[in-house]
């Protein structure tokens, strides 16, 4: 088979960028579209020239790593897959294949198809998680969760955290990826004691780091590798207008300065 | 000369980690504030290891080569986690998880590691689920188990078929935390290459930033590795394409050992090799086992396609050799097998790398719906990358090398043999002997991250005397020194072969001779085909680009590099153990019947190897004394 | 319950300060369709309307600024948003593609641009009697206002009905998506009702405009005639 690439080439984040185009002669059917890729790279640096850069790591669809929009699609024309699960018989022999970047101010272009994803690493270290010290806890089935909560809460668990929800938005908004991890843990027992502060910590990371927000054009789970619900999207909003009624953590304090002696 | 104390307590197996803790020093919570502790690796065993140190209180620095921590290969397994907490109240013990451990290892581990591993086992299930990991659980609530890896007990913790995953993103949100407290500084897209010594610990790394390029040095008090396995020497693999071994192979150039880094796992069922292009290989679920039956023509070079093949000219090859066990045999005793049935030319497929797994019993008997509900989406994935439905003809597959037993020696504390370098999870040797149970490595990674080492190095801290050194000490110059001439020699030596294609070549020797099956005419000859290599490697590859540059290629050519020279301590060590067991298997050391024949009177020892310049590795011998456990053989027939 | 304001500045909390004014706005916008729905049972009743609604002049100028207050409150928001939005991709694909978004979800700023200028025009037109000079302010046979004759006059106009199609074209489009959006936003999820919530956009949208263009063609057919 052989296809007609235009890539995304930009040599750094400051640089100006353009689609070059190149021929992949030689495809066979049965490679990989990463693969596709390394053997246009080989081509090139047996030239002496600079490869096309692209992120991927575990090619089985689970590490998130990979992250290219293939003809205004991220992670390509297939549904509920990555990039790195895609295979070139996907594609009729001769088909002309544009491949670019993900596009949001929020991720700028490291190098060709190279993003800085940490924006996203930042919103879960805004709120991510559940404090909680290693050692000392209950065991395992002192909570008892229902079958069904579990199960909902994997479904939004299963977030990889490639991105795609964001670079399928037409406003660059990551409701989708935040939305996921804010309801896996306000589903779950263990997370609710931080349940109001984490969604607000989470969305004003998500304003700090230059995102949009979400119009609920439901883009994000059409291209979302693991399938992941707009319901989430709900969820979420609906834990945040219900952090502003409850705080979590309400001042104590005693109504007269004498109450209590010194 | 090197000296391998292995730290053990003396005593009863089931107190020795107690009396440990008790009798490790502490550090004050103020002196902890002044310690740094560097943590490469964000895998189960960096990331837990980072978290947990941060929240004692250290200052932790924890770099990755991942764009993030949450990326690193623990993410793709997907089996599921062992803990003996008998929920199910079906005979299982932390004795019996011991047992099976050493047993699955062949009897090449040591007693007092594994018996510590089934120990902390049950904290870990605790501790994850306090973190948030949706388990799968039962309809009243409780934890969900399944039997995993041929063990007669249901033990197994997981989230659907992505329990590394979720398991990894438990770590990952605590180290999120401890990044957020300030107690831990994260830098992803940074790889380690080299290990600052001085007065004989180790006291930093040297990293280049993968961003810019630019190389530096971060000093600390310890290092911790937690870089995992090097299965990705043999180039095809089911691990990541980034995952390598240079962090600690730079770490055994500096003087810690290595130990048993012959003990290489092989997965059996992987979808197997489709052309040269083909850059990894995925691995299939072993559940297919259960139902899927494995066979090839009997008559050699038979290019039927399989439906044209009438029953009475198949070999069901593991239920002829292994009555008892049938199509579910051990990881390593199937991988031989379907290795065997392929050397004598009968194998299908591409190349006649592959053998069928065939559904054809089980549909007839339960029904094609069955059998797509419960592998249904193992068909998809089989379908989208060989393009043919496994519900009509049957499956190929083909082993793929997917976890390494080997690792850096470490003693009971999990320190190697530098002071100060402690090395946790897939990197290090420790807990699985020359083969690994389903559902084990997810175990150790946490137990050594969350359990263990944040105790253990807390000791070595309090009683250690260290100097206080910064950037500009002579040896951190020295070791910066070097990691930038070797950046430089690889971008000046301009030739005519990629990196792929050496990484390939490696790989393909490794494969056929010192892979599933080894024996000392093959390894003597890849002994000396390895340095020819590695010579034209240094005269003919070709690193485009700069070194001061985001350069993916770079980072690549520089891990070819070491594996080019790893391969060569690989295929040591393999020719020095003289007799197969577990994972490894010497063709001049078996049963009539085929079985591999263990020696314990020669090598119930740990194989640690020391880096000697110029000259071939020098070894070291651990023995393996067992006082609990009496050694058997495998027996699967 | 007081609701801290700066809840309210984040992305999400002007999202619903933006589906609650564009839910209040939907709920007049129904309710002015079904009021007007009386022009079908003639001069009297629509005329008998319109002073049941001048009869109560504090209440009408409540929800009159109300209204105002509520559309000023959506179109400032909208305008912060979509600028945020814009600003957070800088640099455009060279292909897109959609899968899933749905067109009027995709033009929504275009829908309300288009809806603002046709309100604005409407209120000129009918409310402000600025637009059309043909038009006269007379009393009917019961010497109320003929509000009825002064309809059915505009919409005989091809030019003006024209106008006003276009403009429930605009109305339509943005209610599909608005509806179920401001549903979402709101965090309205529940899977029993999830088709539900899906269904109200394109609902709604089909009621109103359905009722509104009724009355148009009605007149300019000739079916309501003076």
């Amino acid at each position: 088979m052989k296809f007609t690439l235009n890539i995304w080439r930009q040599k750094g984040p400051d640089e100006r960028g353009r689609l070059v185009t190149y021929e992949a002669r030689d495809v066979s059917s049965g490679m990989s579209f990463l693969e596709m890729l390394d053997s246009v790279n080989q081509g090139l640096i047996a030239k002496g020239e600079e490869p096309v850069a692209f992120e991927q790591d575990c090619r089985e669809g689970i590490c998130g790593s990979c992250s290219l929009v293939i003809n205004g699609i991220p992670h390509g024309p297939d549904r509920g897959i990555t990039t790195c699960q895609l295979y070139m018989r996907r594609f009729p022999d001769g088909a002309v294949i544009t491949i670019e970047p993900w596009r949001a101010r929020a991720f700028p272009i490291i190098k060709d198809l190279v993003v800085d994803r940490r924006a996203l690493d930042r919103i879960m270290q805004a709120g991510g998680y559940i404090s909680v010290h290693t050692g000392g806890a209950v065991d395992g089935n002192v909570l008892l969760i229902s079958k069904d909560q579990a199960e909902t809460a994997m479904d939004a668990a299963a977030c990889i955290g490639c991105g795609a929800c964001v670079a399928a938005c037409k406003n660059a908004s990551p409701a989708l990826f935040v939305g996921a991890k804010v309801s896996h843990l306000a589903l779950l027992p263990q997370g609710k004691p931080e349940r109001t502060s984490r969604v607000k910590a989470m969305l004003e990371a998500v304003d700090r780091e230059g995102f949009g927000s979400c119009g609920n054009q439901n883009e994000c789970e059409a291209v979302c590798p693991k399938r992941i619900s707009v319901r989430f999207i709900a969820t979420l909003n609906r834990e945040y207008l219900w952090s502003g009624v409850v705080e979590s953590g309400l001042p104590a304090e005693p109504e007269s300065p004498h109450a209590e002696s010194a | 000369m090197m000296k391998l104390d292995s730290k053990i307590p003396p005593g009863p197996l089931e107190t020795k980690w107690d009396r440990r803790r008790f009798s490790e020093k502490l550090v004050s919570p103020n002196n902890k504030r002044k310690i740094t502790v560097i943590v490469v690796g964000t895998g189960l065993a960096g990331a837990s290891a980072a978290s947990t140190l941060g929240q004692l209180g250290y200052q932790v620095e924890c770099f990755c080569f991942q764009d993030s921590p949450r990326r690193a290969h623990s993410i793709a397994a997907q089996g599921g986690i062992n803990a003996a907490k008998n929920y199910q109240d079906d005979g299982d013990s932390v004795g019996r998880l011991f047992y099976d451990t050493i047993k699955g290892g062949d009897f090449r581990s040591r007693e007092a590691n594994v018996y510590r591993l089934a120990q902390v086992s049950t904290q870990i299930i605790d501790q994850c689920v306090a973190l948030g990991i949706p388990f799968a659980r039962e309809y009243g609530g409780q934890l969900a188990n399944r039997s995993f890896g041929g063990v007669q007990v249901s033990r197994t913790f997981y989230c659907r078929g992505q329990t590394g995953q979720q398991l990894l993103l438990g770590a990952y949100s605590a180290l999120c935390w401890q990044v957020e407290q300030g107690q831990v500084t994260m830098r992803p897209r940074t790889e380690m290459l080299d290990l600052v010594m001085v007065d004989g610990q180790a006291r930093g790394i040297v990293v280049r930033d993968l961003v810019t390029g630019r190389v530096s040095i971060h000093t600390a008090h310890a290092v911790v590795l937690a870089t995992g396995g090097y299965s990705n020497v043999y180039y095809l693999s089911t691990n990541a394409s980034g995952s390598n071994v240079t962090a600690t192979y730079r770490a055994w150039k500096q003087g810690a050992a290595f130990a048993n880094p012959c003990f290489t796992q092989i997965h059996p069922t992987a979808i197997p090799p489709g052309d040269a292009s083909q850059a990894k290989l995925t691995l299939m679920s072993e559940s297919l086992r259960n139902d899927g039956r494995l066979w090839v023509p009997k008559m050699a070079r038979d290019h039927r396609p399989p439906e044209d093949i009438p029953a009475a000219e198949r070999d069901y090859f593991l239920e002829r050799r292994y009555p008892r066990f049938g199509n579910l045999a051990p990881r390593d005793i199937a991988s031989r097998a379907v290795k065997a049935v392929c050397d004598e030319d009968r194998g299908v497929g591409p190349g006649g790398y592959g053998v069928y797994l065939d559904f054809a019993d089980v549909v007839a008997q339960q029904g094609f719906d069955v059998v797509r509900e419960r592998y249904g989406n193992l068909f998809d994935m089989y379908q989208r990358i060989t393009g043919e439905d496994a519900c009509h003809a049957p499956m190929r597959i083909y082993p793929a090398p997917h976890y390494t037993m080997g690792g850096l020696w470490v003693d009971y504390n999990l320190m190697s043999t530098i002071p100060g370098l402690f090395v946790i999870g897939e990197a290090n040797f420790a807990d699985h002997g020359a083969n690994r149970l389903g559902a084990s490595s997810l175990m150790q990674g946490l137990a050594d991250g969350y359990f263990i080492l944040p105790y253990t190095i807390g000791h070595y801290l309090a009683t250690a005397k260290l100097i206080s050194i910064d950037e500009d000490h002579r040896e951190s110059r020295a070791a910066l020194q070097r990691v930038t001439s070797r950046v430089s020699r690889l971008l000046n030596v301009r030739g005519r072969r990629t990196a792929a294609s050496f990484h390939r070549e490696v790989g393909r020797l490794l494969w056929n001779h010192c892979g599933m099956s080894r024996n000392e005419e093959g390894l003597k000859s890849t002994l000396t085909s390895i340095p020819a290599l590695r010579e034209e490697f240094w005269r003919n590859v070709m690193v485009p680009g700069l070194g001061e540059a985001f350069n993916q290629e770079l980072e690549y050519a520089g891990r070819v590099a070491d594996y080019l020279e790893f391969a060569e301590l690989l295929c040591h060590d393999a020719l020095h153990r003289e007799e197969s067991c577990g994972a490894h298997f010497r063709e001049e050391y078996q049963t009539a019947e085929g079985e591999p024949q263990r020696d314990d009177s020669r090598f119930a020892h740990v194989a640690v190897w020391e880096y000697r310049e110029g000259t071939s590795p020098i070894l070291h011998k651990e023995p393996l004394a067992f006082e609990f456990v009496q050694p058997t053989t495998r027996s699967y027939q | 319950m007081a609701l801290p304001s700066n809840h309210f500045r984040s992305s999400v909390g002007s999202k619903v300060v933006m589906a609650l004014s564009g839910l209040g706005l939907v709920i007049y916008v129904i309710l002015h369709m079904l009021g007007n729905l009386q022009v079908f049972q003639g001069s009297h009743a629509f005329n008998g309307y319109a002073v049941f609604l001048r009869d109560m002049p504090i209440l009408l100028w409540t929800a009159r600024i109300g209204l105002l207050s509520l559309a000023a409150f959506h179109i400032v928001l909208a305008i912060q948003l979509t600028l945020r939005n814009r600003h957070a991709r800088p640099v455009a694909y060279a292909v897109r593609e959609y899968r899933q978004a749905s067109f009027s979800s995709r033009t929504m700023a275009a829908s309300g641009f288009v809806l603002l200028f046709f309100i604005i025009f409407h209120l000129f037109h009918l409310t402000a009697d600025m637009i059309d000079p043909s038009s006269v302010d007379r009393l009917d046979v019961e010497g109320h206002r003929d509000v009825y004759g002064k309809l059915v006059h505009a919409f005989q106009n091809p030019f003006i009905m024209a106008l006003y199609l276009a403009g429930q074209l605009g109305l339509g489009l943005h209610l599909n998506h608005a509806v179920t959006s401001s549903l979402q936003t709101l965090g309205f999820e529940y899977v029993a009702f999830n088709r539900l919530f899906k269904a109200a956009g394109p609902t709604v949208a089909l009621v109103v405009v359905l009722g509104n263009v009724a009355i148009i063609l009605a007149v300019f057919l000739g079916i309501v005639h003076g």
